[in-house]
């Protein structure tokens, strides 16, 4: 039994082009307003905005890669990897928003950080009038950032290093330097790391997407006058004034510009500095080949990340049920449930966010099953770009797009407008987790069950799907974790009916009401936590049974 | 099949209803001065999406009071969308409107409106047909006490929005911090030059912002009589000049030197709970009380208002032209109107909201539902309440302070 591209493979791509396509247009299509390009540019904070935005998200983004790459290589060299990956899942699951409002709970001038050290070291008795939080230069919002992305980067290299086809090869090649002399470092540089970095080429761009155009995390903790580019445009949509609606889509258009230019920089930046010069695959930057401190340096910026998410997850945790907690005192000087009473009151948010959540994930993994099995491989690798639009698109202007389709299927504020916008931002991220391994099957496996006479349905229920348990499971935690971490979409196609933790902590943290912030903030990063340990536990190794004789 | 049929069904009868709305003004008024009863039976089994800020847990704690109370005494399913800011549903009824929406056919059945909103839905025609004063407990609004219960930042409100609360400026800090407040906006300086980076406002548009502002234009501008009509383009400058002297003056004195403010004024509120921040501000006279209640502000925060008189205002519940549950709506802004619940939203421990009522038109068995005695963090002497100046002026002002300290 052969694939039949035809009509499955058309059909496929109908159910998920015409909507993408049309929100693209829709979003396209609003910026076709000269007077707002106008508007948007004689606006007083446009440049200074533009400028924020390019600083936050090239500087957040190429830290990132670095730091990844830097960890990545002390992993594969000391063979951590593994014990690096077990807690990648947890990290991975924190929603963006949670993690700023965390760290906002940590740095701020009445934060963890300075009740730590006062008044014996700093003499503080009231908070002093540093500017941690929203720093006018961004650097919360870039730590933030950095925080979050470096897991998202080591955990699609590490699905990549998982690979049955690349691992054996690729431990190969550099056990092959190593015999021909190059420092473990210098093996990892000149071998693995310009045969891995291409294939972070989506991830990459993602992350540098993200970080141009984020706004719930930008709300939280970024520099308020001016803001970033993106809350800019957001303030602009939700103006009741259409004019301004209008700057607001132009900016939108103008943050997606700001990716194209910038991601064609990076490839451009990339791709000169892989070419193989003299013979050598790639060039290494000569610092990192200092293999002591890289090495220490690694652990120790390992355990800096660890200690810091861990730190952020209990700050949200004391912070929701403290009362009346003045500085310099470490812990509350009253506690109070009243924040939990008031989640659950309105339980309905918890049972949405999940019932979103779920709906959207599965029709994700159906399709992008589907598309892999089915589907052949050029058309695959050709529509790609096309499939990742919503991942590269800044939200501001594809919630823009979303809300006229919507409003166009009469679906605002109703479950199925919901379920289609979460599902538009979902897929992408599923597809995105569940290709390597899916695509790396060996397929040598369906040859022999074919040989043996068993039917495609048979090899992918008795076979393939239950060696890839691991990564189809995984590919659902995380767009379990993207639905629930969904702001904008949430807060605009739901027309303010629905409503999840993430806009609950985002909306609460606006108001800076500690105690509730901290309860939405800690149940938005539990959910998709739960969502991940579940998918190790079902995609755990198979333990084989001998029996007692 | 059965599905596919009743979409049609459901949009022919849209259309006629609709058809009917734009066709037949005299319909619309007829509909309204339909007798009580005729609304409420109507109302029985309706759901009403009121949309309403949610940013204070207190305010949505006795919304869910109110929804669990109309449910019971009329039937109506009362479910509060949550949102953060009223111009984001003035947008979304306009984009329905500009969508074609006809009545009936909306996502908003009431709102939590005042100021520059409501003007903007009034002007832009997004307002269901006058309704308000034909409430039966609308007899009881203290009309001539509290003349911006009809009066809704000088625009006349004619019936399209239910008043629901007073509301006056007020501050409040910690006592043993700061023993002799402020009490107008000179003196407000003087502190904020002895100790700089202590004080601060909320970032324009928001509404408390807004209103320090407008507090700081009443306290400089030379004749306030202009303030009621308004602004003249031509006299703008010249009015307004006293104002960003003084704001220019005021500012490097600030938290972060005035060249950042806060999103909100509960953020401010956490900060002066923290010791970041000396003072805060409120609309709301009875929030530090509730706060201090709620234990999350120490019991020696005292409230405040200026020796001369803070801006007040009401704030009221409108109806969109196209909500789906009108009657329902109705009848929600009639029971939030009851002395029972005008009494419980006056209660500290529940939200703390003055009454819109006249408590000597009330019987006495419903004046004694309302809290007498003062508890910590009241304001101790209640100063007069100034007229907001027109809804106007605020667009012009705001604007003006975007492109001065907003970048």
């Amino acid at each position: 039994m052969s694939p039949h591209p035809g009509w499955v493979a058309s059909l496929l791509l109908a159910v998920v082009l015409l909507p993408l396509l049309s929100v693209a247009w829709l979003a396209l299509e609003s910026l076709n307003n000269p007077t707002a390009w106008w508007a948007l540019w004689t606006a007083p904070q446009t440049v200074s905005a533009m400028a924020l935005t390019l600083w936050t998200g090239l500087a957040s983004t190429t830290l990132a890669w670095w730091i990844s790459g830097w960890l990545l290589a002390q992993g594969f060299i000391r063979h951590r990897l593994a014990g690096m990956t077990r807690v990648l899942p947890a990290m991975l699951a924190t929603p963006h928003a949670a993690l700023a409002i965390g760290l906002l709970f940590l740095v701020a001038p009445s934060g963890w950080v300075l009740r730590a050290i006062s008044p014996w070291l700093t003499g503080f008795e009231f908070p002093p009038p540093w500017p941690t939080t929203q720093d006018p230069w961004g650097l919360g919002l870039i730590a933030a950032l950095v925080l979050k992305e470096v897991p998202f980067l080591l955990w699609t290299a590490a699905t990549q290093l998982h690979r049955d086809d690349v691992r054996r090869r690729w431990q190969a090649e550099f056990s092959l330097a190593e015999t021909l002399g190059y420092a473990p470092d210098r093996a990892w540089w000149l071998v693995v790391w310009p045969q891995l970095a291409p294939r972070l080429w989506w991830p990459l761009m993602a992350v540098l997407a993200y970080g141009l155009t984020v706004v719930d995390m930008a709300l939280v903790i970024g520099p308020a006058s001016p803001p970033t580019l993106a809350v800019l445009a957001w303030q602009w949509l939700q103006d009741a004034d259409l004019a301004a609606n209008a700057q607001g889509a132009a900016a939108g258009g103008l943050l997606a510009l700001l990716v194209l230019v910038t991601g064609l920089g990076w490839r451009t930046l990339m791709w000169a500095s892989w070419r193989p010069v003299d013979g050598r695959r790639g060039r290494v930057p000569t610092r990192l080949t200092d293999d002591r401190t890289g090495r220490a340096g690694g652990v120790w910026a390992w355990r800096a990340i660890l200690l810091i998410y861990g730190a952020i997850v209990l700050a949200l945790a004391v912070g929701s049920v403290s009362g009346v907690w003045p500085f310099p005192a470490m812990l509350p000087e009253v506690w109070t449930l009243q924040a939990w009473i008031t989640v659950w009151s309105s339980a309905s948010t918890v049972t949405d966010t999940l019932l979103l959540a779920i709906g959207s994930t599965l029709l994700s993994l159906l399709w992008a099953v589907a598309w892999l099995e089915l589907v052949p491989r050029r058309w695959d690798s050709a529509l790609r770009p096309l499939l990742y639009l919503p991942l590269v698109l800044p939200g501001v202007l594809w919630v823009v797009g979303l809300y006229g389709l919507v409003l166009w299927l009469r679906w605002e504020g109703q479950w199925a407008g919901m379920l289609l916008a979460h599902t538009s931002l979902v897929l992408p991220y599923v597809l995105l987790a569940l290709s390597p391994a899916y695509l790396g099957f060996d397929p040598r496996y369906r040859h022999l069950a074919e040989s043996l006479g068993r039917s495609r349905w048979d090899f992918l229920w008795r076979i393939k799907w239950p060696l890839l348990r691991h990564a189809l499971a995984a590919s659902v935690a995380v767009g379990f974790a993207v639905s629930v971490a969904q702001f904008l979409p949430t807060l605009y196609v739901g027309a303010g009916r629905w409503n999840t933790v993430t806009t609950e902590a985002v909306t609460l943290a606006a108001g800076a009401q500690r105690s509730l912030t901290g309860a939405y903030a800690w149940l938005q990063f539990v959910l998709p936590v739960l969502g991940f340990a579940l998918a190790a536990w079902v995609g755990r190794p198979r333990r084989f049974t001998v029996p007692s004789t | 099949m059965t599905e596919l049929s009743s979409i049609h069904r459901r949009q022919a009868l849209t259309w006629m209803a609709a058809s009917a709305s734009v066709l037949s003004w005299p319909l619309t008024v007829f509909a309204q001065s339909r007798p009580w009863a005729d609304t409420l039976a109507a109302a029985r089994g309706q759901t009403v999406y009121f949309n309403a800020w949610a940013g204070s847990d207190r305010t949505n704690a006795y919304l869910q009071w109110v929804a669990s109370e109309v449910q019971t005494a009329f039937g109506v399913k009362l479910e509060h969308v949550k949102i953060t800011d009223t111009a984001d549903v003035v947008k979304r009824v306009g984009s329905e409107k500009n969508a074609g929406r006809h009545a009936r056919e909306g996502t908003v059945d009431l709102v939590w409106i005042n100021g520059e909103n409501f003007a903007a839905m009034k002007a832009d025609g997004l307002l269901l047909a006058p309704w308000a004063e034909q409430l039966p407990n609308f007899a009881k609004v203290d009309t001539v006490g509290k003349p911006t219960t009809r009066n809704d930042f000088s625009v006349p409100t004619d019936g399209q929005e239910s008043p629901w609360g007073m509301a006056q400026f007020t501050f409040f800090a910690d006592s043993q911090r700061l023993p002799a407040p402020p009490q107008s906006m000179k003196e407000l300086l003087a502190l904020a030059k002895r100790q700089p980076g202590r004080i601060t406002y909320p970032r324009l548009p928001d509404f408390t912002g807004t209103t320090f502002v407008k507090q700081a234009l009443i306290d400089t501008v030379a004749d306030p009589s202009v303030l009621t009509k308004p602004p003249v383009p031509a006299e703008l400058e010249r009015v307004t000049a006293p104002l960003w002297r003084f704001l220019d003056e005021l500012h490097p004195h600030l938290w972060r030197s005035g060249r950042q403010f806060p999103q909100s004024p509960a953020a401010i509120r956490q900060m002066v709970a923290d010791g970041e921040l000396l003072l805060g501000m409120t609309f709301n006279p009875n929030e530090a009380a509730n706060e201090i209640a709620a234990r999350r502000l120490p019991a020696s925060v005292k409230s405040w208002q200026f020796a001369r008189g803070t801006i007040g205002n009401t704030h009221f519940v409108a109806i969109p032209y196209n909500a789906r549950s009108p009657e329902g709506a109705q009848v929600v802004a009639n029971f939030l109107l009851s002395a029972r619940a005008q009494a419980r939203k006056a209660d500290i421990t529940v939200w703390g909201d003055p009454t819109v009522l006249d408590l000597t038109r009330l019987s006495p068995q419903e004046r004694a539902e309302f809290p007498v005695q003062a508890l910590p963090g009241q304001v101790a002497t209640p100063a007069p309440t100034l007229p907001e100046p027109h809804a106007t002026w605020v667009d012009p002002v705001e604007k003006e302070w975007v492109r001065r300290y907003g970048r």
